[in-house]
């Protein structure tokens, strides 16, 4: 199973998704469009707290993808 | 009120303020004959053995005497008892009433002095981090190729001494800052959810630093600069140099009013993997 992790206000909301599943993996991509499209970076979380990945275009094989808000300066 | 009423409030007004809070009951009062040299006087006594005196002349006492109609001492002892004893018992409930009044004013005063010493003693903190933590053991090991310190002045116990002061003002900003943090914004359960997500992404060394001091290191994915990141939402993010030392301050989150653990976790993440992009949008400080 793979999971999407949106940081919300909630700490987080999480969307697992089955890699298998063709329709599952039609409304993660389609998510992953959305988040983006709203300024949302994608990263494909590393295993152990490393430094993980930037992933500009939807993959299925991720197992964990961390959605992030676009940064503001404070 | 005659000469009587007014030493008798001198003498009360002077064991109230020997006795503060615990003001003793009054006992007895006596006049004392005059003595060879010594003039007449009178005596209040209380219940705790405390006496107190002051002179009394024939003409004060004869108009006492007159008021009351009485001439031998034990007459006078009962009169000033029974004068004596409201007298006392009012200036008493005064005396507790304005005491109260001030050790309201005193929290009050204190509890102001706090609420703006917090970010005072803080900022403080921060700013002298840099000189007390070359006195960290942990920071040696952590940069053992960094140029050599002069010799510590500072005898061991000194050092011994410093290295729990930093401990203890770096626990001490983290819990302030996560405190402050978690009335800012999101549930408790939202707070400990973040506080979670951040852990699991977080390198051994990170999380035994978070757990420990209150903050964890993080190097910029593209310039291979330190930066350290603090527990908290906003002006927690500091770039060290090649020693641990403070150079400057970036400030910036994610948008959505994020748990502190979510906004950590995203500036890390931004410092790893898009750092040049993340400074750009930060404020430097």
């Amino acid at each position: 199973m793979a999971v999407q992790i949106v940081m919300d206000r909630t700490g987080d909301t999480r969307h697992e998704f089955d890699s298998a599943d063709s329709r599952a993996v039609a409304l993660a991509e389609e998510r992953f469009r959305d988040l983006t499209g709203k300024g949302f970076r994608a990263v494909a979380l590393g295993r152990d707290g490393g430094p993980g990945k930037l992933v500009r275009k939807f993959d299925p094989q991720v197992e964990q993808t961390l959605f992030i808000p676009q940064l503001q300066g404070g | 009120m005659d000469r009587v009423g007014q030493i008798l409030r001198a003498l009360f007004r002077r064991a109230l303020s020997e006795h503060g809070r615990d003001a003793p009951a009054l006992t007895d009062i006596v006049i004392e004959r005059a003595h060879g040299r010594l003039e007449p006087r009178i005596g209040v006594q209380f219940s705790n053995g405390y006496r107190t005196w002051s002179p009394l002349s024939p003409s004060d006492c004869y108009a006492f005497c007159e008021r009351h109609a009485t001439w031998d001492i034990g007459g006078i002892r009962v009169a000033l008892l029974r004068e004596g004893h409201p007298i006392y018992a009012q200036m008493r409930e005064e005396h507790a009433a304005e005491l109260r009044r001030l050790r309201r004013r005193r929290e009050e005063l204190e509890m102001l002095r706090s609420r703006d010493g917090v970010a005072t003693l803080l900022e403080r903190l921060r700013r002298e981090a840099d000189a007390l933590d070359r006195d960290l053991i942990w920071r040696q090991r952590e940069y053992p190729d960094a140029a050599p310190q002069p010799e510590p002045r500072r005898p061991d116990a000194g050092r011994r001494l410093l290295q729990w002061w930093a401990q203890q003002r770096d626990q001490l900003a983290g819990s302030m800052f996560f405190l402050r943090s978690s009335n800012e914004g999101g549930s408790k359960r939202a707070q400990e959810r973040g506080i979670q997500l951040l852990k699991q992404n977080l390198a051994p060394a990170q999380r035994q630093q978070l757990d420990k001091f209150g903050f964890f290191d993080v190097v910029g994915g593209s310039t291979g600069k330190r930066y350290r990141i603090r527990n908290g939402r906003q002006m927690n993010i500091e770039q060290l140099d090649k020693n641990g030392r403070r150079v400057c301050g970036w400030c910036f989150f994610p948008q959505g009013n994020l748990v502190a653990g979510d906004v950590m976790l995203a500036q890390k993440m931004a410092l790893e993997l898009y750092e040049v992009e993340a400074l750009n949008i930060a404020n430097r400080y």
